[in-house]
């Protein structure tokens, strides 16, 4: 009932909150595809973190000009 | 490892892989990929639907397209629709932009939901089932790979072993 109840209210996400909840959800996406491509399952690892950190930066790149195009426009 | 490498696999691991993310890899033998994938779309999978409330994310009438994209995870979409049904609110409010900033008179009984809390929860269950999806089609070409690797005779339908 406790675990019906965590999944039965949405929390409440305000400023940083939203940016920062980005990070595991391009993790998940890293690792998934690490594990599919990595031929030995020990590389996956070493292989997830670049590949992590460059979805990040990218996405937070794009974000950042798509606010600014924003800002411009209204 | 599994002894046997038929041409059922190929359904089998893909049926598998839709019921639960990483079970045709477990069913096919590769553990170590199988138990990654099991606990990288379940976790993020939840994360979603805690924070997005299971009533807003899981919506099929509200957002369609993101429901299809949910149900490539099979069962764990399942579990969070019957979740939704069996915590049927009497009523369920999502708070606007425009609400939000206004008085919100407070109900009881009442499933409040902010929209950037749902929308990041639609987003993080579909990117899971996505996720799911890209795993299913691997599972596929890894039972494939293995069936083309076995003996002729495999092919037929009857199990194959190494000896």
């Amino acid at each position: 009932m406790m675990l019906a109840g965590l999944f039965s209210q949405a929390i409440p996400i305000t400023g940083a909150g939203r940016i920062l909840l980005l990070l595991p959800l391009c993790l998940s996406i890293a690792i998934v595809y690490k594990t599919i491509r990595c031929p030995q399952p020990r590389q996956i690892p070493t292989a997830v973190l670049p590949l992590w950190i460059t979805i990040v930066v990218a996405m937070y790149v794009i974000g950042a000009l798509l606010w600014a195009v924003f800002n411009l426009l209204s | 490892m599994r002894a046997g490498k038929t041409i059922l696999d190929i359904p089998a691991a893909a049926m598998l892989g839709w019921v639960f993310p990483g079970l045709g890899h477990l069913y096919l033998g590769h553990r170590v990929r199988g138990w990654i994938f099991l606990a990288t779309i379940t976790l993020t999978y939840w994360t979603g639907i805690a924070v997005g409330g299971v009533h807003g994310t899981i919506d099929p009438k509200e957002h369609p397209w993101w429901f299809v994209a949910q149900l490539c995870n099979g069962g764990h979409t399942s579990a969070a629709y019957l979740l939704r049904s069996t915590l049927e609110p009497a009523e369920f409010v999502t708070v606007t932009p425009a609400a939000h900033y206004g008085p919100q008179p407070v109900k009881p009984l009442v499933h409040y939901g902010h929209w950037l809390s749902i929308e990041i929860g639609t987003v993080y269950t579909a990117v899971a089932g996505l996720l799911n999806l890209l795993v299913i089609l691997d599972a596929i070409v890894r039972a494939d790979a293995a069936l083309r690797a076995a003996p002729a005779g495999a092919h037929a339908g009857a199990p194959w072993s190494p000896g």
